[in-house]
This record gives C-alpha cells, structure tokens and sequence, in this order.
C-alpha cells in the first residue's frame, strides 16, 4: 500500500503567477526513494507538502489531492500530521528547540503529549538508530553539523512517523557525516519507515535507493534516472611541474577566532593559474583558513602575503550577501563598489541567471541563490577568488556553471581556493587539493583524492 | 534546586527588597541573592558582568540623587547655583538616601538574578505551568535563535566588506541591516517550521525533563514565602518601619522578627556551605 499518495497535484506560491507544482502524480511506498531535479524544480515544495506545511504554514493555491497513510494533507494540519510524517530540514543550525541533544530529541514526544517513561525508550531508540547515544548529554551547539542533522533525525525518528522526509540533508556534510547520516537513513528504512529524500548530490544516496524519481517545472518528469556525474578531471593535472607566481601565500601562520589557534604553524602558497581545494572534516579549519587568507581573519602568528588586486570571498550562507531587489542590482552593486568595469548582464549570462536577473535573489531556490551570491561575488574580475562550500544546494547545470566559472578565472591568470567537502567538484576544478585535518595541512595529489 | 524553588526564592526577594525603604532590610535580602549566586552560579554565565552592571545601576541612582535632590541638614558640599538643575547644597541626606535607593535596586535584580545564572533557560521553559508550557517553548526557541543572528551578522559584515562596503555613512548600512534582519526572519521561519513539523501546538505537552523536587526545595520554598508573608504583614502593621532620612539623618530602626524574616532568605546558601 502506498504511504503517500499525490494525484494531479498544483501548487502556487502565494504572489506569484506561475505554478510550482503542475500536475504531480505520485505513489511512494515502503522503502527509500530519491528525488532528484534541477534547482527550482519543485522538489522542496513537493516535500513541503507531505507534511501540509504547503498549504497550511505556506498558503498560496493548492489543488488535486495528496494524502499521507489516508489521510487527506489538505485539511489535517501539520501538527497533526507530525505523528504520521517526520521531516528533517536542510539546514541543521536552524532545527534544535532545546539546548542539549537529549532534550531536543525529546521535543517532539513532548508536543505529542507522550508519557516521560514511553518517551525516555523512544528518545534512547532513536538516538542509538542514529549512532549518537554517546551524545545524549552534550549540548547541541557543540556538535558538529553532521552530528546535529543526526540529531534532527533522531528527533523525528523518535516521533515514528511512517513516512520520512529529508531535503537535501547531505549539503553540509562531510564524508564521514554524510555516510554516519546515510547509515542512520538505512537504519530507519529497514525497521519499516518509508523514507523520501531529495538530494542534488545524489550520487551519494543513488545505489542505496529503492526508486528514483526526477522533478523538472513541478512535475515528476522520470523514474530511476540516469543523471551525468560531474567527475571531468580536465583540471586535475593543469600546472603540474610548472611554478607559477604566488598569488597568496602563508609563513608559519597560526590562526583561529577569538584568540583560539585552529590552524598550526601552516605554510601554504597558492599561484596564479592555480585552483586549491581545501578538503577536510567539518570543523577542521576550512573556513578560518579562507578567511585568514582573505584578511577577515588576523594570524596569531605568522604572516600572509597577497598579490596586489580584488579578493572575491563567498561564504557558505549565500543569503549574506543578498540585499538588493534584483539579481541584476546585486551584481552591479559589487561592480560599482569595486570600481570594476564589468557588466552585470555578462556576470548573469556566465552563471545562468539571465532569466531570473530582474527577480528578488531571496525568492530563488537555494541554488538559485547561491548561483546569484557566485555571480555578485565573481563580478569584476577578481584575481583571488574564496570559495566557502559553493556547492551547497546546487543543481548538476549550476555546478557545471561554477566550474567553468572557476576555470575561467585560472585562465585568465587568477587564483581561486575552495573548500569544499564536495569530491566531484575537486575532481572537476582542483589543480591542487590540500587536506585539513587537526588544524594542519597535507597536500595530496588531486588525483588520488578523486578516485577515492 | 529546583527552578520552581528557586522562583520562590526570587519572588520573596523581590517583595521584600520593594517593599521597604529601609537599607537594613534591603542589605540582608542582597547579602542572601549575592551568596547564593556565587556558591551555586553557573560557570561562564556572567555573574561578574552582571554584578558590574547592577554596582553601575546602583551608582547612577546614589549620585542621581546626591546630585538632584538639595534638602537636608548636613550640607557636604555647595555647588554654584547658577549650574543648571545640580546646582546648590549637596547634603548628608540626599548621599544617605541615594545609597539606599541603589541598594534596594541591587537587592531587587540581584534576587531575581538566580533565575537566569543558577537555571539553564529551557530549565525555566520547563519550570512554566501548563498554561503557558507552549508559549515558553516557542520563547525558549526563540532565544535560541539569538546566537546564530549574532554569528551571521559579523559573517555579513565580512562578506560584504570584500564586496566592497564600506561603513562611511547612514546609507551604507541597509547592505548590512537588510540581509542581517532577512536571514534572522528566514531563520525564524525555518525554525517555526521544524516546531511545527515536529507537532508544536498539537495539545497538552509533557515534559521529558522532570524537575527533581527534594526536600530541600520545599523547605526553601516554604522558608522563603513565610519569610516575606511574615515581613509584608510586619511593614503592613507598622511593625517593620521603613526608613527617611530628611529632613534629618537618622539611624533605621530595626525590627528583629523583620529582619529574622528577611534572614530566612539565606536557608538555600546555608544548605550549600554545609
């Protein structure tokens, strides 16, 4: 029996004309389905409204029929539907209640009005499900960002809906949390819960899927689909042998927030021509490297050096950059700041933007956004371009946008550095790849560390 | 202890500090909340940023009115009049009323202070009665988010400074303002969702987090609203006399079964050094 059930589903989002969803006709049952799709496709919707949060929390013109275990999403509330549907957001920092992982976990049973004995078994089931039984105590700002989706799950797991839905819950992780957040999935699926999850990075859950499904203009468009795998490594060996000139380059640094050393003693160049990715776990020192590297961040010791010219920084939260009504604005407000000579309409066309250039960059979808964020940040040539997490929530042709991009910028004689936990994108852009790990580098040969 | 003993504790405090004028009582109901802070306040949760906030409060109010108010006998010293409002005699009194006007506001945030330094917030959520369990879960939520916002601001003000911004005038600070208030909303929204998904609302909540209520925290509790019950009916009754230092200075009059009262403030911190 189906556990969900869709059929001729639309959906419009309140002031706006066009429909996100058009026509969706959908039966998922036991096991784990994928759902992929360009960015703007309609997957966060459609999961949105497993849960009635479209329409209830949403609004906006709804139409068709959708139903969870038989009962109808339109006209139960989402409260409601907690005990039949679990959801588990994508960003981890904005999902916890209460300040300690056992605590937190318990809130939904609380809201469901569980008595405390029945809800310490389920709290203490769902947490070893998801392999932080260890973590009962810590408190949640503590975890890293694959511990805390960990925990969103086992918050939900503990509820023990039937069906359970994850939006894209891999794009912060690293390797080792996106696989310990894999097995937890696994884990749940196998003791009987249905689960939906829609990932851009679906190579990581593809093979493990019972179904796949594709999602393009608000309608399913294909089942067990054969998405391309962004694994070019044109770039892979590009100046080897050869020592370009430095485009940045760190002596004995030291660094870290607040006075608190997270990289040691580090020695690390990067040359003109040159793409460095920085690879490592969550937590390792990514993130405070590019920001030393981009002077945001003073050294505790040691010194950087820069090339003289324009230093583009994109962090992993694209909404921070995003402050003007449209796409376009936002791209020559950077050009105009800059004093660059660009033009904004080369930046949108570069990245794919022209038809969204005159909307409101925070109505995109995510990867939208991020796209939009990459072109207000690239514009005007820069000749040392950060790159934090750029791939977060990005479609294949987004990807595929940011990787010309990036070598276009080598190209021409810049330099660009990214951190990044996503492998097919070192595989696609990184001339050099160095590993973080307890606040030191090792650089490895990027070659090796895409055929891992 | 318990956050519900504890409220106890804080509320007869504060009757207490409010109730009367008279420093004596107030120094007692201080003494009681500043040992119990630093033999029970958490590590880290600003108790010294607080104790210097409150000594600040307490100053501005002495000298407010040493400065603003000119009665009294003994005249310390005499400004020019022609100063504008603080100009004339500065008297005895008005320094003596002044200490005891900052006393009794120190008394009073320091009582109240245990809430916040000795309980985790979410301790204070759980501590509500049913009524309002929903509405402190979505304010525990909410100061939750407060980190976050501040983290994203200061990453907003990076972000854009490599954009080029600068922060010269008024008009440059909506590319900062704009996403900082945008994203904490988004955030908001995102977190009201999660609730909402993870049935916030739905009916009667029940807790996973049971406070323990020992013995102790009954005699604290009871210790406590006896001892400002008693102190309320002994001012009411003119048995516990306040304390006015114009037109004359005079010493307060101390009423031993007040201050017996207000000593019963300090069962918890005896339990504590036992």
């Amino acid at each position: 029996m189906a556990v969900l059930s869709l059929a001729g589903l639309h959906y419009t989002y309140p002031g706006t004309a066009d429909r996100a969803l058009d026509g969706v006709d959908l039966e998922i049952g036991p096991g784990l389905t994928l759902l992929t799709g360009a960015s703007g496709s309609g997957k966060s919707t459609l999961l949105r409204v497993c849960n009635g949060l479209i329409p209830h929390f949403h609004g906006g013109v709804i139409g068709g029929s959708a139903r969870v275990q038989g009962r109808d999403v339109f006209r139960t509330p989402t409260r409601e539907l907690a005990r039949d549907v679990g959801f588990v957001f994508q960003d981890p920092e904005l999902q916890a209640v209460y300040p300690t992982v056992e605590r937190d976990a318990a809130f939904g049973l609380e809201n469901l009005g569980v008595p405390r004995g029945e809800m310490l078994r389920r709290v203490g089931d769902a947490l070893e499900i998801c392999g932080i039984t260890h973590l009962r105590s810590r408190a949640v700002g503590t975890l890293s960002g694959g511990e805390r989706q960990r925990l969103a799950l086992a918050g939900v797991l503990a509820m023990r809906p039937c069906l359970l839905v994850l939006d894209e819950p891999f794009s912060q992780l690293d390797p080792a949390g996106s696989a310990a957040l894999l097995s937890a999935l696994e884990a749940a699926v196998r003791s009987g819960t249905t689960a939906l999850v829609s990932e851009h990075r679906h190579h990581l859950v593809r093979q493990r899927a019972d179904r796949c499904l594709v999602m393009g203009r608000g309608r399913v468009t294909a089942c067990a689909p054969d998405v391309p795998v962004e694994a070019a490594s044109r770039a892979v060996s590009r100046g080897a042998g050869v020592t370009p000139q430095l485009s940045w380059c760190l002596h004995r640094v030291s660094a870290g927030p607040a006075g608190v050393a997270v990289l040691h003693d580090l020695d690390l160049a990067g040359g003109a021509g040159e793409v460095v990715a920085l690879t490592g776990a969550n937590g390792s020192g990514k993130t405070t490297l590019l920001r030393t590297i981009a002077g945001l961040l003073s050294p505790l010791s040691g010194s950087v050096e820069r090339r003289p010219g324009r230093i583009a920084y994109l962090p992993q939260n694209p909404s921070a950059l995003l402050h003007r009504a449209t796409v376009r604005s936002e791209i020559a407000w950077t050009l105009r700041r800059t004093g660059s000579a660009g033009r904004a309409d080369a930046a949108l066309e570069e990245l794919g933007l022209t038809a969204v250039a005159d909307r409101d960059p925070r109505d995109l979808s995510t990867g939208q956004r991020q796209r939009a964020a990459l072109a207000s940040v690239l514009a005007g040539d820069p000749s040392l371009v950060l790159l934090d997490e750029p791939t977060r929530g990005m479609d294949a042709a987004a990807r595929a946008a940011l990787t010309a991009a990036v070598a276009r910028i080598a190209e021409r004689g810049g330099s660009a550095v990214v951190a990044t936990h996503d492998l097919q994108l070192v595989a696609a852009v990184a001339t050099r790849v160095v590993d973080l790990m307890d606040g030191r580098a090792c650089e490895r040969p990027a070659l090796a560390t895409v055929a891992r | 202890m318990s956050t519900r003993s504890l409220a106890a504790w804080s509320a007869s405090g504060l009757v207490i500090a409010l109730s009367t004028s008279n420093p004596v009582y107030r120094a007692v109901v201080l003494l009681c909340a500043l040992n119990l802070l630093l033999a029970r306040g958490r590590r880290g949760s600003g108790t010294r940023l607080l104790l210097v906030g409150i000594g600040i409060a307490a100053l501005i109010a002495t000298l407010l009115t040493l400065f603003l108010s000119h009665t009294g006998q003994h005249v310390l010293v005499r400004l020019p009049a022609g100063i504008p409002v603080i100009g004339g005699p500065l008297t005895l009194e008005a320094l003596s009323f002044g200490l005891a006007t900052g006393l009794g506001i120190a008394a009073a945030l320091l009582a109240v202070a245990p809430l916040t330094l000795i309980s985790q917030p979410h301790e204070l959520v759980d501590a509500l009665p049913a009524p309002l369990a929903r509405t402190g879960a979505a304010v525990g939520a909410a100061l939750n988010l407060i980190p976050g916002t501040l983290r994203s601001a200061a990453e907003i003000r990076d972000a854009q400074r490599m954009r080029g911004w600068r922060a010269r005038r008024v008009v440059d600070w909506p590319a900062v303002a704009v996403p900082v208030v945008l994203t904490a909303i988004e955030g908001s929204m995102t977190l009201a969702e999660a609730m909402e998904s993870r049935g916030y609302g739905t009916r009667a909540r029940t807790h996973f987090g049971i406070q323990g209520w020992a013995r102790h925290d009954t005699l604290v509790s009871v210790t406590a609203l006896l001892g400002a019950a008693g102190f309320l009916a002994l001012v009411a009754t003119g048995a516990a006399p306040g304390w006015f230092p114009f037109p004359a200075l005079s010493a307060p009059r101390i009423s031993v079964p007040a201050l017996l009262c207000c000593a019963l403030l300090a069962v918890p911190s005896l339990r504590v050094s036992r």
